[in-house]
């Protein structure tokens, strides 16, 4: 689907909040609100995340199978909707977190000093 | 989850969105509260750092949707309620589209149908026809006598085929009921090989027929067989009596609709051995038409027939032979006129198409403060104009099919309209390229109308439109407003100079002197065998019997028909040198001696013929005043002697013609075309004619003492109680003939008046639309203006200002446009210049009278504002 990809730029980039929520929910389950607190906090609010932007991701994994939600009721005693990483997820952040790393290393090869 | 279950569980899946991000805000506010921040205070910070929950639900949403799609449908259901709730718009808008594209499409289909289609024949591109022109004679189209005809059969080796026709003669037709005459077109032996032709039922001509002047068989047409002898499937070997010999019908040609359509059978044009007339060189009757061979060109043809024709004797020396495409051949004449048609209604298209995006535009000034709106809340610009296209888009939709209709109705009806004799009319139907168009046509408008109003809020000051409320779109739109208007104006202007110079056109020549007069006049075609010194009798009984008739004046017989056509004959001088080469041409005409009492053609000079003028007596001639100017310049022409030759079809003179005293010189006559000028002619009486003649035949003349129409039953009787197997044809009022030739241009006028009519209508239709926009636009100002003691004559004057200028600038626009393009139409005007002052200036004159009739009711509103009331409006 087209509009996916299209929605997906306005991350951070391609594919980084993705990561981000996959890597936290993988760690526990959590809902949305908690989900931003997590990320913010894990960043020490290095990373400006629009918060609302975490909802069409989250939506795009749903419908991808990466996560699923289940409505529960949170330690704030609220009906909240919490998030699980799904098996497909687990695969689809290891693949997307080597990818990442490899994109990693090649930027610092090219960016780092000349060797004499 | 497929497709089809996410359609079903998106309602939950949105509400549980909804109250997700509902419970990430409250959420969110409880914890800054508990941070110590104000409710209010937290309230904000929330909502600021979520972002715009609107949007980020919309995207969220568009996960699970084909957002374009989707979208779109969304705007057209949007655009669908927003017409319903202006249906005033709507059906003015609707039903402009509708003619805009109904008549393009009827008229496209016309004009593809006669113009572009080929002609439905194997390689018609192959297909020419032969004529020659001489401009030293002024003859710009020669047919080809007999032995012309033979000489290029012979002699060229261009053509794979080439063959003769000879249209546009009768057979009579007895035997069974009243006596008829059926329409032949005969044809030389290849004319069905030149076609690619195979009969409908039966055979063709065998060699041997074409090879016998005694043919006792005959080719029948498609229509002749089906509505004529009732699609008899058992016709083959039916013997019917053509010019009293029986004759067996063979064959059933297939429907040849663009081909001589209207012709009944076919007989066999004999070349070798041939008929007398077909054996004299200056005898030219005959229309050639010819197949090339694969890798013949034209022009190679061209020349080698001119060779072949120049060698012949008695050719003027500059003589040449031109090759026509037949299709070009077939519908020449009224290609200027479907062109100015087509480009008239194209105007018209435009123009409406103007009018409608006017009146999208001032729709859309009123909605700018709900765009204004859209575009604050985040709605990309993309996005509006997206919806604007669509809009234009569903009201391009809704005129298309009934525009298609009205189009399928034009052509349904074309047919029947009364004289308009176009060639190839038959068969003329919508067709998937005139459809094609339309829908091109369509996709322009749409994209134009969405284009036109969404340059409007491109420039929108959001800032401004927000804070005062007001719908203040800015000047540039109201210029591009008047920018339409304008080119709608100026393309009314051109139709309005042309519609004028088709009717001063149509004036003139309703006023030409005829040289006749039609009024309570009658004509027949009688087709005898009796035009022989034998004959005569015939003629005697029938005169006499129909100038007794109680209502008749008197009754003339001639060999010529005013308003249609006459002969061609030669003069030789008896006082001055003759050349046979450049012998003077004139109309020939033999005829009884009441004629010119029936006719009422005034006498010039000298005499009448009189009954004494018959074979016993001295040959006499009378001219025409043309002929006297012409070739006795400052002379008295009576009592000088000529002798008249001839050389028309079926005619020619016997041996040494003999020289005839000019009794008369009468007021010339027209005989064909009514623009035509009237050439010199010479009339004799049919006593003293010496000429011989295969097909020669006579119409009866006959003046009324009333309605002629109501004589015509009488003397039906009359002629078959001298001759009961004697056809009568064409009977018909002179009026009706005159009214007949011109048809043709009455429906140039009638379609180009409507068609500038309608621009007309439109264009005050968008003047109205941008006056009353306006002056809506600045009542505010006017109500000011009144209060501080501006007069209502000083307002109305102000709101009349403004339409005439944008009157005036469309009219300039036009007439310039007008001043350039007229010259086409040179071809249809008669006796009125293309830069016709009258039609120009009436034009402008009309359309501001238009444009002040618009104006009245805005201006009349906005000067009875009442001040109190505009003021607290705003």
């Amino acid at each position: 689907m087209p509009s996916a990809k299209k929605t997906a730029h306005r991350d951070l980039f391609p594919g980084a909040l993705e990561m981000m929520i996959l890597q936290s929910l993988r760690r526990q389950p959590m809902h949305g609100y908690a989900l931003v607190q997590h990320i913010k906090q894990q960043s020490n609010d290095l990373l400006q995340v629009e918060e609302g932007s975490l909802y069409p991701a989250l939506q795009r994994m749903l419908k991808e199978s990466l996560v699923k939600a289940e409505w529960e009721i949170s330690a704030t005693n609220r009906r909240v909707r919490t998030y699980r990483i799904t098996p497909a997820g687990i695969k689809h952040l290891q693949r997307e977190v080597s990818r990442f790393e490899q994109m990693l290393d090649g930027i610092a090869l090219v960016l780092s000093p000349a060797k004499p | 989850m497929n497709w089809f279950e996410q359609l079903f569980a998106r309602c939950q899946m949105y509400g549980a969105l909804s109250e997700e991000i509902h419970t990430h805000l409250s959420e969110k506010v409880e914890e800054l509260v508990a941070s110590g921040v104000p409710r209010k205070e937290a309230e904000y910070q929330a909502k600021r750092e979520f972002g715009n929950v609107t949007l980020i639900e919309e995207r969220s949403r568009e996960v699970w949707m084909w957002p374009r799609l989707e979208s779109i449908l969304a705007d057209i259901k949007f655009a669908l309620r927003q017409l319903r709730k202006s249906p005033g718009f709507t059906v003015a808008a609707v039903l402009t589209l509708t003619l805009g594209i109904g008549i393009n499409t009827a008229v496209f289909s016309v004009v593809h149908h006669i113009l572009l289609e080929p002609l439905p024949f194997p390689q018609p591109s192959q297909l020419q026809a032969v004529w020659a022109r001489s401009d030293a004679q002024g003859s710009p189209r020669i047919a080809a006598s007999g032995p012309d005809f033979l000489d290029y059969q012979d002699q060229s080796r261009s053509f794979s085929h080439i063959a003769a026709v000879l249209p546009h003669f009768t057979f009579t037709w007895t035997g069974e009921g009243e006596p008829r005459l059926v329409k032949c077109t005969a044809i030389t032996e290849d004319f069905f090989s030149v076609l690619g032709i195979r009969p409908y039922m039966g055979r063709l001509y065998t060699a041997r027929e074409y090879a016998t002047l005694e043919n006792d068989t005959i080719l029948v047409s498609y229509g002749f067989w089906k509505n004529q002898l009732g699609g008899d499937p058992h016709v083959l070997g039916r013997v019917i009596h053509l010019q009293n010999d029986p004759t067996t019908i063979v064959g059933v040609l297939p429907p040849l609709p663009d081909l001589f359509p209207e012709t009944d059978v076919w007989p066999e044009h004999n070349t070798r051995p041939s008929w007398e007339f077909s054996k004299w060189r200056a005898n030219k009757f005959l229309t050639v038409i010819g197949r090339l061979k694969d890798g013949v060109t034209p022009a190679m043809a061209q020349g080698e027939l001119t060779g072949i024709l120049r060698r012949a004797s008695g050719e003027p020396p500059d003589v040449q032979v031109q090759l026509t495409p037949l299709k070009d051949d077939l519908v020449g004449s009224v290609r200027t006129q479907l062109r100015i048609i087509m480009f008239s209604v194209a105007l018209v298209l435009i123009v409406a198409c103007v009018n409608v995006a006017a009146l999208l535009l001032a729709r859309a000034a009123r909605r700018s403060g709900e765009m204004a709106l859209r575009l604050c809340l985040g709605a990309a610009h993309k996005r509006v104009r997206q919806q604007l296209v669509v809009e234009g888009f569903v009201l391009t939709l809704l005129a298309c099919s009934p525009g298609i209709f009205v189009a399928w109705l034009a052509l349904h009806f074309l047919p029947y309209a009364r004289g308009l004799d176009f060639p190839r009319l038959e068969g003329v139907c919508l067709n998937g390229t005139a459809l094609l168009v339309t829908g091109a046509v369509a996709a322009v408008t749409t994209l134009f109308f969405g284009w036109a109003p969404s340059l409007m809020f491109s420039a929108l000051n959001l800032a401004s439109s927000m804070r005062t409320g007001r719908t203040d779109t800015g000047k540039s739109h109201q210029r591009s407003f008047s920018g339409l208007v304008i080119a709608e104006i100026a393309c009314s202007v051109v139709l309005c100079i042309c519609a004028g110079l088709l009717l001063h056109s149509y004036w003139r020549l309703q006023h030409v002197d005829l040289g006749f007069e039609p009024n309570r006049m009658l004509k027949a075609y009688l087709r005898t065998n009796y035009y022989t010194p034998e004959g005569h009798g015939f003629w005697r009984d029938v005169l006499q019997g129909i100038a007794t008739l109680p209502g008749v004046r008197a009754a003339a017989l001639a060999d010529c028909k005013p308003g249609q056509g006459a002969e061609i004959a030669t003069l030789v001088f008896s006082d001055r040198p003759n050349d046979p080469n450049h012998a003077p041409p004139a109309q020939g005409c033999w005829m009884s001696s009441d004629f010119f009492r029936v006719s009422g053609t005034p006498l010039m000079q000298g005499r009448f013929f009189a009954p004494g003028d018959d074979a016993d007596s001295a040959p006499v001639v009378i001219v025409n005043e043309q002929a006297a100017r012409k070739y006795w310049p400052g002379e008295n022409p009576i009592g000088k002697k000529i002798s008249i030759n001839y050389t028309g079809p079926g005619r020619t003179s016997k041996s040494a013609t003999r020289m005839r005293e000019i009794v008369g010189v009468v007021r010339g006559m027209k005989y064909g075309p009514l623009e035509l000028p009237i050439e010199p002619a010479v009339y004799m009486p049919y006593l003293q004619d010496e000429t011989s003649h295969d097909m020669a035949t006579m119409s009866l003349f006959v003046r009324s003492v009333g309605d002629p129409t109501t004589l015509e039953s009488s003397i039906r009787v009359r002629i078959h109680a001298v001759a009961p197997d004697q056809p009568i044809d064409d009977m018909q009022t002179m009026q009706d003939i005159v009214s007949r030739s011109m048809a043709p241009r009455r429906y140039s006028l009638s379609l180009l008046g409507a068609f500038a009519a309608l621009a007309l209508l439109l264009s005050a239709i968008g003047i109205y639309g941008i006056v009353s926009y306006t002056t809506l636009q600045r009542s505010r100002e006017f109500g000011i203006r009144i209060a501080v003691g501006a007069t209502r004559g000083s307002v109305m004057s102000h709101i009349f200002r403004r339409g005439l200028v944008l009157t005036a600038s469309g009219a300039i626009l036009g007439v310039g446009m007008a001043l350039l393009l007229t010259r086409i139409l040179a071809q249809l005007l008669f006796d009125v210049s293309p830069l016709d002052p009258l039609s120009f200036a009436s034009a402008v004159v009309l359309l501001a009278l238009i444009s002040i009739a618009a104006c009245l009711l805005p201006a009349w509103r906005a000067s009875h504002l009442d001040p109190i009331r505009a003021l607290r409006s705003e």
